[in-house]
């Protein structure tokens, strides 16, 4: 199998607090954050989508600034309506599968990010709104994220006689007539996902209660990455402050974290196990506060481009000293 | 014949400081913490070696001759992951490897000329490849047996390679000084040098008879290292993910001091585990099964991994006090040591009390390999 399309980025681009760590402080007026963003990395994931229903204008727009870039490829992030209220119109699937064609037709398109939260577990209920999901946007290639660990632990033993919770149970005939090979739940999810031109998201976050360990797994064409920090103390303080209203700051205060070298070597180990199994990966970084993800972001494109050198804007060289060693410049 | 390679990392843990910090390039280094404290230098830099520094020396000394150096606490942490991945790196490449501490490794190379070329030439790649994926800078011994291989590596550092060919391994070590041999230290080296042993040459031309008189069963294999000889047995055994113990008593006991004792026997036996293993645990958990079976586990994560039996007793009889809530039999307990690592000296130990301590458990330790675990028990207050 040839090497897979190495893609790495972060999770949005407009961050006032990566002035200076990354954008330069003295922008004139042409200057434009993404476009300035593509000429380093390419791919991003756009988590605006989450919040809003973006306009095409807007996407037409994000097409245009970044067409310096020939491989520069979005994701984008399914609209909270549809993971998390679990609630949503025929108008608003067309208004986010317009902005999809839009973007797959300028061949700008990595994908969609279907992103559940902690508490979405594996019922029979979820199950099949996962299912609902990827049916619908079956035209486009989707990264499932779920953060429970229930959907990827083996099947308790009770599940062998109990009707399936996913939709699609299998079991293995056995040709000798010997007791049939039960899969476990986590396979037959990977099964369906890969049937349905899906992915499995794999993430790193703080491992708190059922959350899901960090280990990329190898589901259909893709690997699709994200690396929310470890920053235990702040995830468990905003676990407890779910659904009151808090600052940017205080919302942002679980994704400061900064990866050491040790912890990223750890992780390009991690990745480099799947690495050839797939056709593209894609790396994101959402550890945003202060520009840590861009800082990380460089770091891990070192680090799974076979060390080459990257080319580093001075701003970031600035604030992250430890990345000249890898600095083109 | 054998080709065993020892690769020890150069000034590791400063190394790994400099990555986390690039302005500490060039500068005198030294990781043990406060210049003013207690502790002693647990690593430091070349540049600061020049001003008489070396490891294990206290650290005001080493201000006192160094005041400007760098004094850093480290990032113990970091290094674990540093040396996890250069473990990596070379079971990548070689069949046997064999870790001797957080930074020192053996490999064995026998047959793989064939695929990597000549062993010189093969090491000053891997050398290359350590620096460039890595960024550690290392040097390394090569030759028939680990002992010479260890004291080849010795011979040039920092980057360095020294090659000793097959039957040329007296003839390297025979101008060395004696203290060239790992284990010839302060108490060994003045009773070797009163005895007119100035190189190791000294010792190879001595009568092995002479030598065992004088050390016993280790002068034998003093005089066998001397004359090149070596183990050439690469031990390599399987990561440790835990050690457990646990006992279920022959009737069920209440009370919280009667299974304390327990514990305290418990303890003794993982911490002797973990120290013949060159582990530490950071993760200590206790077991607590009730006469009705119900059982219950508690746990506790450390700020710094230990090997000490009084950490290891303190912690699990404060787990086991906050999990004994019930007035009812208990009819089994158990000690588990989770998250292993690699024993790597940490600043936090080496304050007075605590290099006594270690000191004191490194005996515990021997005694009880050689006498068995009910030789030597280290008291504990019945008031605890």
């Amino acid at each position: 199998m040839t090497k897979p399309k190495i893609y790495v980025g972060t999770a949005g681009w407009s961050y006032k607090d990566w002035i200076d760590s990354f954008y330069t402080g003295k922008q004139t007026k042409d200057f434009d954050w993404l476009e300035f963003y593509s000429q380093y990395f390419n791919t991003v994931e756009v988590n605006a989508s989450y919040y809003t229903y973006i306009s095409p204008k807007t996407v037409e727009g994000w097409i245009k600034k970044v067409e310096e870039r020939n491989d520069f490829l979005f994701s984008i992030k399914l609209h909270q309506d549809f993971t998390h209220k679990r609630n949503f119109t025929k108008e608003q699937t067309e208004a986010v599968k317009s902005n999809l064609k839009m973007l797959d037709n300028a061949n700008r398109l990595g994908g969609l990010l279907v992103q559940f939260p902690y508490s979405f577990s594996l019922t029979k209920e979820n199950a099949n709104h996962v299912k609902l999901l990827l049916e619908t946007f079956n035209d486009y290639e989707k990264f499932v994220e779920v953060r429970h660990k229930s959907w990827l632990s083996p099947a308790p033993k009770a599940s062998v006689n109990e009707p399936t919770h996913t939709p699609s149970l299998s079991i293995k005939g056995s040709a000798d007539g010997s007791a049939p090979e039960i899969e476990t739940m986590a396979e037959r999810f990977y099964k369906f996902l890969a049937k349905n031109k899906s992915s499995l998201c794999a993430i790193d976050q703080p491992e708190i209660g059922e959350a899901v360990e960090f280990k990329p797994i190898a589901v259909g064409d893709n690997l699709y990455i994200r690396f929310h920090g470890r920053n235990e103390k702040a995830w468990r303080q905003s676990l407890n402050n779910f659904s009151k209203n808090q600052t940017y700051e205080q919302q942002s205060e679980r994704y400061d974290y900064l990866y050491s070298p040790g912890e990223l070597l750890e992780i390009e180990r991690a990745i480099k196990e799947v690495l050839n199994t797939v056709k593209k990966v894609f790396i994101i970084l959402n550890n945003h506060p202060h520009g840590n993800a861009i800082a990380n972001a460089f770091e891990l494109l070192h680090l799974l481009t076979e060390r080459i050198k990257v080319n580093i804007p001075f701003t970031t060289l600035k604030s992250y000293p430890r990345l000249t060693k890898i600095s083109l410049n | 014949m054998k080709t065993i390679f020892h690769l020890d990392m150069d000034a590791f843990f400063v190394s790994v400081e400099r990555i986390l910090d690039p302005s500490l390039e060039g500068k005198p280094v030294i990781v043990g913490g406060d210049p003013h404290g207690r502790g002693v230098v647990a690593a430091c830099s070349y540049e600061a070696r020049k001003y008489g520094l070396h490891s294990g020396m206290p650290i005001r000394n080493a201000f006192r001759l160094c005041p400007n150096g760098v004094y850093i606490h480290g990032h113990h942490k970091e290094y674990g992951r540093f040396s996890k991945a250069m473990k990596y790196l070379l079971e990548e490449k070689f069949p046997i490897v064999q870790q001797a501490s957080v930074d020192e490794f053996y490999f064995d190379f026998t047959g793989c000329e064939s695929i990597y070329g000549p062993p010189e030439i093969f090491a000053k790649q891997l050398q290359d490849e350590i620096l460039q994926k890595l960024s550690l800078p290392c040097s390394m011994g090569i030759s028939s047996n680990k002992s010479v291989s260890k004291i080849a590596t010795d011979f040039k550092k920092p980057m360095g390679i020294t090659y000793v060919p097959y039957g040329k391994e007296k003839e390297f070590l025979e101008p060395l000084a004696i203290e060239k041999i790992p284990g010839v230290g302060k108490k060994l080296f003045p009773v070797l040098q009163a005895r007119g042993f100035r190189t190791i040459g000294d010792i190879a031309n001595a009568s092995p008879g002479y030598l065992a008189v004088l050390l016993g069963k280790y002068g034998t294999d003093l005089w066998n290292r001397a004359n090149g000889m070596g183990n050439d047995v690469l031990s390599v055994e399987q990561e440790r993910k835990s050690i457990s113990s646990e006992t279920t008593f022959n009737e069920d006991i209440v009370g919280k001091a009667e299974i304390e004792k327990y514990i305290f026997h418990l303890t003794s036996k993982v911490a002797q585990q973990l120290r013949n293993e060159n582990w530490q645990a950071s993760t200590i958990s206790i077991k607590l099964r009730y006469s009705d079976f119900s059982t219950l586990t508690r746990a506790k994560t450390l700020l710094h991994s230990t090997d000490d039996d009084k950490t290891i007793y303190d912690t699990s009889v404060q787990l086991f006090r906050q999990a004994y809530t019930r007035r009812v039999g208990v009819r089994l307990i158990g000690i588990h040591l989770g998250k292993l690592n690699h024993s790597c000296e940490q600043e936090f130990l080496f304050e007075d009390e605590e290099i006594i301590r270690k000191r004191m458990l490194g005996a515990v330790t021997k005694i009880r390999d050689k006498f068995g675990a009910n030789a030597i028990h280290i008291g504990v207050s019945e008031k605890d």
